[in-house]
């Protein structure tokens, strides 16, 4: 039981979810919900359970608005999308059976996948399946290793938030930066890679820590940053560690600059770490309707239809609906191998990180990652 | 490297350790029930402390005081649901095999987090009052009032337990039960009653602590009693299970293990280093620090 449960949490921090697909499944209630050949199903994996259940909501939502806009206006030639939504539970094994269970229900487009590490089995049971995935959040270099062909990454990868922050680092003139992670696969890519880019801008790092997702105590990892005399800390875990750990440093009497990366971007962040404690810290994260501009519209839309503020990867989840039905447009099919061609072949189609064109490993060819600061109760764009 | 401050980390997240896993060592030396749901109740502690801040914070007002009201009310509400716990989930299986108890145990812990998650959410709540105030300087190492007066509350909790069980009548019945509950039976204790006593007092100091830890560091949610969990059992064997000053022991052990082992080894070793230590610590003395040696009874 420990070592699974413990999977489970250190899994549970990172991808985003798989599908959309219309099946009638349970989750959703589209009139043309039965399984006529007119509906485009997609399928969301997403957390729904465990330490990251709280994520799975927002993205549901994102993706939800997308279906019901694409509806609206009558969907793809005339077809409508449907959206199914497993729980991922931020565990490979529960992750790979959600898969296999979107796979039978007949889903076209996976939209889903927040956990890296839940996410990395479903690629081989959504590649056997001919079913292109759209990962919304997942970004671990992990997923991209084996180079498939169905895999397409729509947030920004650990290499481009790791030079977007060491670039930022190095025009601060930093004199010792420590990283922070949580042992995590997408956190200790992050780390990992930024330390290579101070160190080929030639600043230097001061310190590295690892810490335990899931406890309260990190007077540890405190303790080592004050003795390293470290003047930038840059976190790459979430939000729920992230916000301890501020608050931590400032009490231990820490007086230099933080960072957190883009898992550590939601206001709780802010409520946990004490709102004084939060003033000034910093973040790397892709663009979000509240750092561009017309962003407001999308954000009046979101509480409208479902009464709550959009949450992490609520943008990416919307976007990647948006981006499936494109492909489907384009390629005039549903049909898997005609969906990745036209996914391929995405020129500039516009989604919230800027224009849209993947790369030849099938990320974003823009990364897109912002400073943000923290500002009373929100992250702000750091001008 | 500061070892003073090693020294007062590793006590002050030592005592959390502790109060959790007394009650790990009080159920499990008196019905040998692992119950892994214990953790859970430590979850339920801060929850139920923050149930009654968030209605009745204009009435306390803040400070140390009202803490220690939240604390006593809290600690009430989570012996309640330990013995409600024992009534429904585990006297049933009393005399089931072990494995049975140990499943429900395990279903428990399942049944409390994720009952917790559909009601409060699954996102983190926060305190609505803090303790962090002034720090004391001690040498070249630094330790907040709010962690003094934490471990100065755990210290008297423990000293409680510790009166309680060697100086009452039913600490006496709990002892004795632990020794051989079918004689305590014929002798006419009432057995049912020492045991739902027994996780009173056990899920009340894991409910003090939960409170305690929402209170330092602010933040709960409803996963947050499975490390923690994990950790107390470990101070408990390291202690020898089934003895309370054993586990106190473990505990504070346990911490300075975690405190030491991340300052030399580097963060990401720390619990590599301390669960080392537990299997050589296990392997010369297995039956814990203050754990008494068992004949097998063939």
């Amino acid at each position: 039981m420990t070592i699974i449960r413990r999977g489970t949490m250190a899994a549970a921090v990172m991808a985003l979810g798989l599908t959309l697909a219309a099946c009638g499944g349970s989750l959703t209630q589209d009139s043309s919900g039965k399984d006529d050949s007119d509906t485009i199903k997609l399928g969301m994996l997403t957390p729904l359970t465990g330490s990251s259940a709280a994520i799975g909501p927002h993205m549901k939502n994102g993706a939800r608005l997308a279906v019901d806009e694409i509806n609206a206006k009558g969907g793809i030639d005339g077809r409508k999308l449907s959206l199914t939504v497993e729980d991922e539970a931020c565990d490979p094994k529960t992750a790979a059976a959600g898969a296999a269970k979107l796979v039978s229900s007949g889903v076209r487009i996976s939209v889903g996948g927040y956990c890296s590490s839940a996410t990395l089995p479903t690629l081989s049971i959504f590649e056997k399946a001919h079913i292109p995935m759209i990962i919304p959040a997942a970004n671990s270099a992990d997923l991209l290793s084996e180079q498939r062909r169905n895999v397409f990454l729509i947030n920004g990868t650990g290499i481009q938030q790791a030079q977007a922050a060491a670039k930022f680092i190095k025009a601060g003139n930093s004199k010792g930066v420590a990283l922070i992670d949580d042992n995590t696969s997408y956190s200790t890519d992050i780390t990992k890679r930024t330390g290579d880019e101070l160190g080929l801008l030639g600043v230097k790092v001061a310190d590295h820590q690892s810490v335990t997702a899931g406890e309260s105590d990190y007077s540890g990892a405190v303790n080592a940053v004050l003795d390293s005399k470290a003047d930038f800390v840059y976190w790459t875990g979430y939000y729920q560690e992230g916000g301890l750990l501020i608050k931590q440093l400032r009490a231990a009497g820490y007086k230099g600059r933080i960072m957190v990366a883009d898992g550590s971007v939601d206001g709780k962040l802010i409520e946990i770490a004490g709102k004084n404690n939060a003033q000034g810290v910093l973040a790397t994260m892709t663009q979000t309707p509240q750092t561009i501009p017309g962003g407001e519209a999308w954000l009046a839309k979101y509480k409208k239809k479902f009464g709550s503020e959009p949450g992490p990867y609520s943008t990416q989840a919307y976007d990647a609906v948006r981006v499936a039905a494109e492909a489907v447009r384009a390629a005039g099919s549903t049909d898997g191998q005609d969906v990745i061609e036209a996914l391929e072949e995405i020129d500039g189609f516009e989604i919230f990180s800027g224009p849209l064109n993947f790369t030849i490993q099938h990320t974003l060819s823009v990364g897109g990652f912002d400073i943000l600061v923290v500002k009373d109760d929100d992250f702000v764009l750091d001008k | 490297m500061n070892h003073l401050q090693l020294v007062l980390s590793g006590l002050f997240v030592g005592s959390f350790y502790a109060l959790v896993a007394l009650g790990y060592s009080m159920v499990y030396g008196i019905i040998k029930l692992l119950n892994f749901a214990h953790g859970d109740l430590y979850m339920l502690g801060a929850f139920a402390g923050f149930i009654v801040l968030s209605v009745g914070a204009g009435a306390l007002g803040g400070g140390f005081i009202a803490l220690i009201a939240i604390m006593i009310v809290a600690m009430i509400a989570t012996g309640g649901f330990g013995m409600l716990l024992e009534r429904v989930a585990y006297r049933p299986l009393r005399s089931a095999p072990r494995l049975s108890v140990l499943i429900t145990a395990v279903g428990a812990s399942f049944a409390l987090e994720y009952g917790i998650a559909v009601g409060f959410g699954p996102t983190p709540e926060v305190y609505p009052i803090g303790v962090q105030d002034g720090t004391l300087h001690i040498a070249n190492a630094q330790i907040t009032y709010a962690q003094l007066a934490m471990m100065a509350i755990a210290v008297t909790l423990m000293v409680a337990l510790d009166t309680i069980v060697r100086k009452t009548r039913s600490g006496r019945a709990m002892r004795a039960i632990s020794q051989d509950p079918k004689a305590c039976l014929l002798m006419g204790v009432n057995v049912d009653r020492v045991i739902s006593r027994t996780f009173f007092i056990g899920s009340a100091l894991a409910g003090a602590a939960g409170v305690m830890a929402g209170a330092y560091y602010g933040k709960i949610d409803f996963l947050m009693g499975f490390i923690i969990g994990l950790k107390a059992f470990t101070a408990a064997v390291i202690g020898g299970i089934g003895n309370l000053r054993g586990a106190v022991l473990g505990a504070i052990v346990l911490g300075l293990l975690e405190s030491f082992g991340g300052a030399y080894l580097g963060s990401e070793w720390r619990d590599v280093f301390a669960f080392c230590f537990l299997i050589l610590f296990l392997t010369v003395r297995p039956t814990g620090l203050l754990g008494e040696r068992v004949t097998e009874r063939v």
